[in-house]
């Protein structure tokens, strides 16, 4: 086939409709992928009505990543809330499958110290199949105001949140709450050491 | 488009070829998300949306598409309106685009669209198009309303969100649940389809073969008599037929 039987074949034809579609679609896509484009800003304000049923002003706060890990899983945002509160999101692993679940717990301040949970909301979760049977009560069982050392847990010490039929799940929501917990005790409201004189 | 036209392809879309109760297309979503009447609502006038687009687009270009690279032109013209359709849902209705979550990207190769384009809109004109995708699209937004209805009323109690009563049934909102619901809607649907079908074609059956009355005989002179001879034979025919 010589190369002028080529430009005029039927193989060159699908070439050029194929890209021409590709060009036409990608450059439609750039352009509305600018106009409704979602602003981190605007997902943040979404998590906080998510939680609170309104709009508040919030301040970021910067962590290192060895602060952000703990135990019980891992934090990727930090807020505090113009009423004094913090807001973080936590995930937490070994549910279902392995799978994990990201929650935003609100942790409240009192007089400088920490002084329990006030709310927790599912953000999202992964390979969670039972997701239905974490009703909005399994969720209020972790509000509380927490004194001493404990945390949730599906069985053993601790304060038991276990959902029957969903213990794996139930496993991911609770250690995502204890990660944001441990946060609070051990980096958030964390007691700088007295020196020794 | 005439209106004889215009009925039947509503008629198709909506009950003779409805694509979740008639041809069992779209199962994925049909059973992951018809956990309540909104979902399903949400789902069904999504996948309208990109239908009646994507329908109109692959009419247009039917006629500049090569047959040996439609299939792969159908499915970057579906990409595009499954993409713009997350930007929207996402940008405008994040609670929609939160609980639909992998479902809606999944809907580019959703077979009752790519179905719709290859059987319908690559043969046939845009507006006839159109028209197949909108009704089509309904038919799939009815079914997983009403299955996303019967399973959030006895699995959780309440309708598009409104509690009805505390008394709930777990079985419905779990997988088996959903396969028990759908099961029962198609078996249900079905039934009732084939026996209007059945009453329309004996009707019709009866009125072909009808012997048409002598009017020169003097008994068919009588009206009530003439009427009662064309009903005896019209439930006779319908018996034969059954």
């Amino acid at each position: 086939m010589t190369v002028k039987q080529f430009f005029k074949s039927q193989a060159f034809k699908c070439i050029i409709v194929l890209l021409v579609i590709a060009l036409v679609a990608g450059g439609l896509l750039a352009i509305l992928n600018d106009v409704l484009y979602v602003t981190e800003e605007e997902r943040t304000m979404r998590a906080i009505e998510k939680v609170y049923g309104k709009e508040m002003n919030y301040q970021e706060k910067e962590y290192s990543s060895d602060q952000l890990v703990n135990d019980y899983g891992t934090l990727s945002k930090v807020y505090l809330l113009e009423n004094g509160n913090y807001l973080v999101q936590a995930t937490g692993g070994e549910g279902y499958k392995g799978g994990t679940i990201t929650v935003w717990v609100v942790l409240t301040a009192r007089d400088g110290a920490f002084g329990g949970i006030e709310k927790v909301v599912l953000e999202s979760y992964e390979k969670q199949t039972l997701m239905s049977k974490l009703t909005y009560d399994v969720y209020s069982a972790h509000n509380d105001e927490i004194t001493g050392d404990v945390y949730f847990t599906t069985g053993g010490d601790g304060i038991k949140v276990l959902i029957s039929g969903a213990t794996y799940s139930a496993n991911a929501l609770n250690n995502a709450v204890d990660c944001a917990l441990q946060f609070a005790r051990e980096v958030l409201f964390a007691t700088e050491p007295e020196e020794v004189a | 488009m005439t209106g004889k036209r215009f009925k039947t392809i509503a008629f198709d879309g909506l009950l003779k070829n409805n694509p979740t109760l008639r041809l069992v297309l779209g199962t994925c979503p049909t059973l992951a998300l018809s956990t309540a009447a909104f979902n399903g609502i949400g789902m069904g006038l999504a996948v309208t949306f990109i239908l009646i687009c994507s329908n109109v687009l692959i009419s247009l270009l039917r006629k500049t598409i090569p047959n040996a690279v439609r299939i792969p032109a159908f499915v970057i013209i579906i990409a595009t309106f499954v993409t713009i359709v997350r930007m929207l849902l996402d940008k405008f209705i994040p609670s929609l685009y939160d609980s639909m979550g992998v479902y809606l990207p999944l809907i580019v190769v959703n077979c009752i669209i790519l179905g719709r384009a290859e059987s319908f809109a690559s043969k046939n004109k845009v507006l006839d198009s159109a028209c197949d995708g909108l009704f089509t699209g309904l038919g799939f937004t009815a079914a997983l309303t009403l299955i996303g209805a019967v399973r959030e009323i006895l699995g959780a109690g309440a309708i598009f969100g409104y509690t009805l009563w505390d008394f709930k049934i777990e079985f419905f909102t779990s997988s088996a649940g959903a396969f028990f619901v759908y099961g029962l809607a198609i078996a249900i649907f079905n039934a009732v389809y084939t026996k209007i079908e059945n009453v329309r074609r004996s009707k019709t059956f009866a009125l072909r073969i009808m012997p048409k009355p002598d009017v020169s005989a003097p008994d068919n002179l009588d009206p009530e008599a003439s009427e009662q001879a064309q009903a005896d034979s019209a439930a006779q025919t319908a018996k034969e037929v059954k």
